[in-house]
């Protein structure tokens, strides 16, 4: 049987439930979800060509299931400004790996382009043993991390719920522009949230969906890094 | 250790009709009949004395008559159909006798019997029994593990505990809980001036819940406000979808307890259920238009302002007070429900003006008025003035008793007049010298339909709770 996501399937039928970032964003971007441009590179020579494609600066990230804390394993490399660095990026990144991970299936290294940072937001879903899907929206890093300051709807939601999501957090004046600081567009965070419901309603077998961060901009926001595991 | 009823269990059988339980002709009673404080003997006593108006059928192979009364040596025995049964033995007989009832087609049946799923492995084994012969003779279970039911419309008050009063005062509040402390035993219903409609503890929820209640209270003409208190939810989405339509009608209150890891644990050994997240739960009740409270004791107060008072038309504020300190905290309070303070109209100010010069503000001071004219008659030609101006949507009003009883006396007459002859939110706070005085004065005004509260808060937090209601209609029409 084949969904309307070929991924969901394949995945299972590789005995995995976590998606990769590069297959994660990809299946949201189908879904109207906006996310950073990402594009997987399967040699050095290809990252090269994506990036001057995408423009500079990049970052690149070892694209594998069996590679779950990228960053630590030494898969991440950050604000690439030239083809050289990029170059010399992809075979570290491949190299350490390798050591770590010496069985990983390795499906390539993922090309992003680096956005401008904004006010970061998260969000995200997860499975209620009594409501079913339920999600999530909040500020991202220490407003989450440490005030748990964050609000939840249980799935599908109207726009109002969405609203009223974002207006419940205590953080909520930052998004308005606290200080001098940019404002969040709320209308397109509204659309965010509505779109990140309605796909889990429409497919059940995700277990789990986190979109951290997404960062948040006056004209409009956007998703850096995503996650979906499925049941 | 819940025993769980899937989605196809639940639609194959009668879900909303709960009419067995709570307008049956025949109720069997099974249990101790020896005399005391708890048990079927009580049960018995607790039916007769509130005027029940079917028939009564003790159970017990020991006895031949209690209370004037048959008694019979098992249910096989009983001539007569019967609709509905309480089983308030042991918990290893329960199965035995749940056969017996099966063969007798009954199908409507009270377990108050305890040491089910909130007990032990054992418990839960024996409930998941019951309910097995239950769902295949279509029997309908209410408990195990609860303090039963109550319908005040017809002396339907199988209380196993004695209660030590006769009836429960009928009125338009359906209170429902998973904890007998909402039961006659342990609630003074004869003395609650506002009355209640049903009472249902659902106990261990081996059959039906909350969900269940909520429907049948849905089309339940006698009920005008549901309150419940729960631990646990059995099915949160069905309870979302079923809240969602029963808060279109009705005003559904809901106190839930397991707000801290500590209390959810403690309420998975109290019913045996599973907790649930408090935040999932709030955003549930957010979204299904469910007025949350906070506060044991807001489960009784709150419900009154809905099953007495007309909604309030907007959030406008007026206050009629005895004190003007009171006005300012009253204001502060109310923000916290949106509600913000009425602006007079010109003609109510010039007015009131007229009765006493600078009377006509937001805050209706009776103060200086009162102590000028050595009297309290003046309050009531200010209340009714103040209840004409079409600038204010709900009202707090704040009397002082006196310490005179004629004084008393005089405002009840006065409510008495004004009854029926207003449409705005009324909530009252009575405050004076004399504790038997403001009681007196307190039970009396709700007998005449006017819902005072225990303090100023808690009367600003009913015209809070009724605007917000009140507003959530407006929104779906």
């Amino acid at each position: 049987m084949m969904g309307k996501f070929p991924i969901f399937d394949r995945v299972k039928k590789e005995g995995r439930s976590t998606l990769t970032e590069f297959e994660s964003k990809k299946i949201l971007k189908q879904a109207g979800i906006p996310v950073v441009e990402t594009r997987l590179a399967k040699t050095s020579k290809e990252a090269v060509s994506l990036s001057q494609k995408m423009g500079f600066p990049v970052a690149l990230k070892i694209t594998s299931p069996d590679v779950i804390h990228k960053s630590d394993s030494g898969g991440v490399k950050l604000s690439l400004n030239n083809a050289t660095q990029v170059k010399k990026a992809y075979d570290e990144i491949l190299k350490k790996v390798r050591k770590q991970y010496p069985d990983a299936v390795v499906h390539g290294v993922s090309v992003q382009k680096m956005i401008r940072p904004g006010t970061e937001v998260i969000v995200g879903t997860t499975k209620d043993p009594q409501f079913g899907p339920v999600i999530m929206f909040g500020l991202g890093g220490i407003f989450v991390e440490v005030f748990k300051d964050v609000s939840f709807r249980i799935v599908p939601i109207n726009q109002r719920d969405a609203q009223e999501m974002i207006q419940e957090t205590k953080g909520y004046p930052l998004l308005q522009g606290y200080r001098g600081k940019e404002p969040a567009n709320i209308p397109a965070l509204v659309e965010m949230i509505l779109n990140v419901s309605k796909f889990v309603e429409e497919n059940p077998q995700i277990k789990e969906l986190d979109l951290n961060p997404i960062f948040a901009y006056a004209k409009g926001a956007i998703a850096v890094d995503a996650r979906i595991i499925l049941e | 250790m819940q025993c769980k009823a899937s989605e196809a269990d639940v639609s194959s059988q009668k879900r909303k009709d709960l009419s067995l339980f709570f307008e049956p002709q025949s109720v069997a009673v099974i249990g101790s009949l020896k005399e005391g404080f708890f048990g079927g003997y009580v049960v018995v006593k607790t039916l007769l004395n509130a005027g029940f108006s079917g028939k009564i059928y003790p159970v017990n192979p020991s006895y031949q008559e209690v209370l004037g009364l048959k008694v019979y040596p098992s249910i096989k025995e009983i001539p007569e159909k019967i609709d509905l049964v309480l089983i308030m033995i042991n918990r290893q007989s329960v199965p035995d006798v749940m056969r017996e009832c099966a063969g007798k087609e009954i199908k409507a049946v009270i377990v108050v019997a305890d040491g089910f799923a909130e007990r032990d492995e054992e418990g839960a084994k024996l409930q998941n029994e019951i309910v097995e012969i239950a769902r295949k003779a279509g029997i309908r279970i209410i408990g195990p593990n609860t303090a039963g039911i109550v319908n005040s419309a017809n002396g339907l008050t199988p209380d196993p505990y004695e209660p030590g009063y006769e009836k429960v005062k009928s009125g338009a509040v359906a209170i429902c809980a998973q904890t007998g402390m909402i039961n006659p035993q342990a609630f003074p219903y004869a003395d609650l001036h506002y009355g209640v409609s049903k009472i249902c503890d659902y106990g261990n929820k081996c059959d039906i819940d909350e969900c269940d209640m909520l429907e049948y209270l849905e089309s339940d003409p006698a009920t005008k406000v549901i309150t419940m208190y729960l631990e646990s939810i059995r099915d949160g989405r069905r309870f979302l979808k079923i809240a969602r339509k029963v808060t279109s009608k009705k005003p559904v209150l809901i106190l839930k307890s397991g707000r801290t890891k500590e209390g959810a644990k403690v309420s998975a050994s109290h019913t045996g259920s599973l907790a649930v997240n408090d935040q999932i739960f709030s955003a549930a009740c957010k979204q299904a238009g469910i007025i949350r409270l906070e506060k044991f004791r807001e489960f009784f107060e709150l419900p009154k302002i809905f099953s007495l008072q007309p909604l309030p038309k907007g959030n406008r504020l007026g206050i009629v007070t005895f004190t003007g300190g009171v006005g300012v905290l009253a204001i502060d309070e109310g923000a916290k429900y949106r509600l913000s303070v009425a602006r007079l109209s010109p003609e109510i100010a010039e007015k009131l003006n007229a009765i006493f010069p600078g009377l006509g503000k937001s805050v209706v001071d009776i103060g200086p008025p009162m102590v000028v004219n050595n009297s309290i008659t003046i309050y009531s030609d200010i209340l009714k003035t103040v209840l004409l101006d079409d600038n204010i949507d709900c009202l707090l009003n704040v009397i002082w008793t006196s310490p005179f009883e004629e004084v008393v006396e005089e405002y009840l007459k006065f409510f008495g007049e004004l009854q029926g002859n207003y449409q705005k939110t009324i909530a009252t706070w009575i405050y004076g010298p004399s504790i038997p005085l403001i009681n007196d004065m307190a039970s009396r005004m709700e007998d005449l339909g006017f819902p005072v509260f225990s303090d100023l808060e808690m009367a600003i937090k009913a015209l809070g709770i009724a605007y917000q209601y009140s507003n959530q209609k407006k929104g779906e029409e």
